[in-house]
């Protein structure tokens, strides 16, 4: 029990050490707020710009990321089957994927504000861009990796086609797509500030690019203060807790710390 | 006389591989009665997955063919159940949902599904255990687990692939005899492949002995059964007859040593 309280409390314990030394640095040396702001002026500004912008960034935000990576993972564990379970298709897509993976998004921005004009098509259609290339190709090594013998298992017990999919594959590459999915949020966040810093008028990435042109680091910090924050709370309390339930309870990855 | 349920004629394969064709098995006869227990014994690389696989649909013969109740088999099906060598059961289904797999599959009615599995479940020694994940089980559970997932579905035919081979000694011994056991209630047409001389006769009603590779069938014995019901190791040891046998198949055996 004690246990468990620690381990809930121990991962957040090295950030709450970087805000320790910032705060201690700051007092000793007391530099420009434009170079460093102080914790508690950050603090104040918070809760200034709570007052004001700060919701409706927020909720544009949010629903740009949400929007554009669920669109990611969607299409990304859907084409990732079919590319994974047919060999050819894979072989036939391959050099595209590569090709188009290794264009950053950005390259495509000043086309896609042409294409799609400012606004929450534009930041979606980015976040899509990252986070689908990320869950595509981890959807399609974790289902080459499932094990023939378990499909052969259940076709023998008359399973279809369809039925070896659903009870075998699926579960089976759950580990990789999870895994996907983790890593496609947290790049998905950082095409979604690029996006806003140019596409769009409201977000959180805008509330940034408004800190800059004043020089005000201490709007600038509070933002990447809010945005590690919520990715941080994001994979704690949504993906960690989906990754217990399923490939950990089944033995698949070994458990982490905090049962 | 049972009738002849499958029927393995001029089978030979080869596999494909980037060097051309490997040849896998010689040429192979092998007929499999109703209800009866055929175990094969051979060395190692002499071909028994590949006869095993091709039986139960999942390869096509490159020549000769497999009939089974006298129509040629052409893919996998629930009357030809397998339990495999490697674990083989889904790791994230617990131990009842892995057994009831293939009556789910059958769409079974959910009373008659949790009769069946609850007397496989108690048949195979696996009361207690219900709710767990495989790997939360012993290696020794697990496969009682195939076994019983197997026999669940209902199939006629049970075809098995080296199942005791990762089980320790002293639990191999306990399940060899519960799987006699258990063919000899329910009356299956099981064709068992093993490398252990010990475990072809203990279980076979037949055996068959395989030259190395590419392996045909070298030698037919029968194994005389007396009484109902399975064998049990201290019997087998003690009788004779079973030893005559053991040992006969041992010096077939030994001459394909590779
Ligand atoms: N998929 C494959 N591709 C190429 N060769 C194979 C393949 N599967 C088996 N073989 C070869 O065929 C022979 C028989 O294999 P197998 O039936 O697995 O033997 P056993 O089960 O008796 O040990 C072996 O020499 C093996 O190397
Ligand atoms: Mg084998």
């Amino acid at each position: 029990m004690m246990r468990r309280l620690i381990w809930r409390i121990l991962p957040y314990a090295p950030a709450l050490l970087i805000l320790f030394v910032w705060w201690v640095y700051w007092t000793i040396k007391q530099p420009p707020p434009s170079v460093i702001p102080a914790i508690t002026d950050v603090i104040k500004t918070g809760f200034e710009l709570a007052g004001g912008r700060l919701g409706t960034d927020f909720l544009a935000s949010m629903s740009r990321l949400l929007g554009g990576a669920a669109f990611g993972m969607i299409t990304g564990v859907i084409a990732g089957f079919i590319a994974g379970l047919y060999r050819p298709i894979a072989t036939f897509f391959n050099p595209l994927v590569v090709f188009f993976n290794a264009i950053s998004g950005i390259v495509w921005l000043p086309l896609v504000i042409g294409w799609l004009g400012i606004g929450n098509a534009l930041a979606i259609f980015l976040i899509w861009n990252t986070v689908f290339f990320i869950v595509f190709q981890n959807t399609v090594l974790g289902v080459q990796l499932v094990p023939e013998v378990l499909e052969l298992g259940v076709r023998s017990l008359g399973g279809s086609r369809w039925e070896t999919i659903r009870s075998v594959t699926l579960p089976g590459a759950l580990p990789y797509i999870l895994a996907g999915f983790r890593s496609g949020l947290g790049f998905g966040w950082r095409a979604l500030i690029a996006a806003e810093l140019v596409g769009a008028t409201t977000g959180l990435g805008q509330l940034i690019f408004s800190g800059s042109e004043y020089h005000r680091a201490d709007i600038i910090i509070f933002g990447a203060l809010l945005i590690g924050g919520i990715a941080m709370l994001m994979d704690r309390w949504l993906l960690v807790p989906i990754e217990r339930r399923t490939v950990q309870r089944w033995g698949l990855v070994a458990p982490d710390r905090r049962r | 006389m049972s009738a002849d349920k499958i029927v393995v004629s001029g089978f030979r394969h080869y596999f494909q591989s980037e060097s051309g064709p490997v040849q896998a098995t010689g040429v192979i006869d092998v007929t499999i009665r109703e209800g009866e227990v055929v175990t094969l014994v051979g060395p190692s690389g002499c071909g028994k997955t590949t006869l095993l696989k091709a039986i139960a649909g999942f390869i096509n013969p490159s020549e000769g063919q497999i009939l089974c109740d006298g129509h040629q088999v052409r893919g996998p099906g629930r009357e030809r159940g397998v339990v495999f060598q490697e674990l083989a059961i889904l790791p994230w289904r617990t131990v009842r949902r892995n057994i009831a797999h293939g009556l789910e599959i059958a769409r079974v009615p959910k009373p008659e599904r949790d009769r069946t599995v609850d007397r496989l479940i108690g048949l195979m020694g696996l009361v207690g255990f219900e709710d767990r994940y495989p790997h939360e089980l012993s290696g020794g559970m697990r496969q009682r687990v195939a076994v019983a997932r197997t026999w669940a579905a209902d199939p006629a035919v049970i075809l098995m692939d080296e199942p005791f081979a990762a089980v320790d000694a002293m639990t191999r011994l306990t399940l060899q005899e519960e799987l006699g056991r258990l063919c000899a209630t329910t009356h299956k047409t099981v064709f068992f492949i093993t490398h252990s001389v010990e475990e072809a006769v203990f279980l076979g009603d037949r055996v068959l002995v395989m030259t190395k590779r590419p392996g045909t069938i070298k030698a037919v014995l029968d194994v005389p059964r007396h009484g109902k019901g399975g064998r049990d190791w201290d019997s087998f040891t003690g009788d004779p007859e079973m030893r005559a046998i053991s040992e006969q198949v041992m010096h077939l055996v030994h001459a394909e040593r590779v």
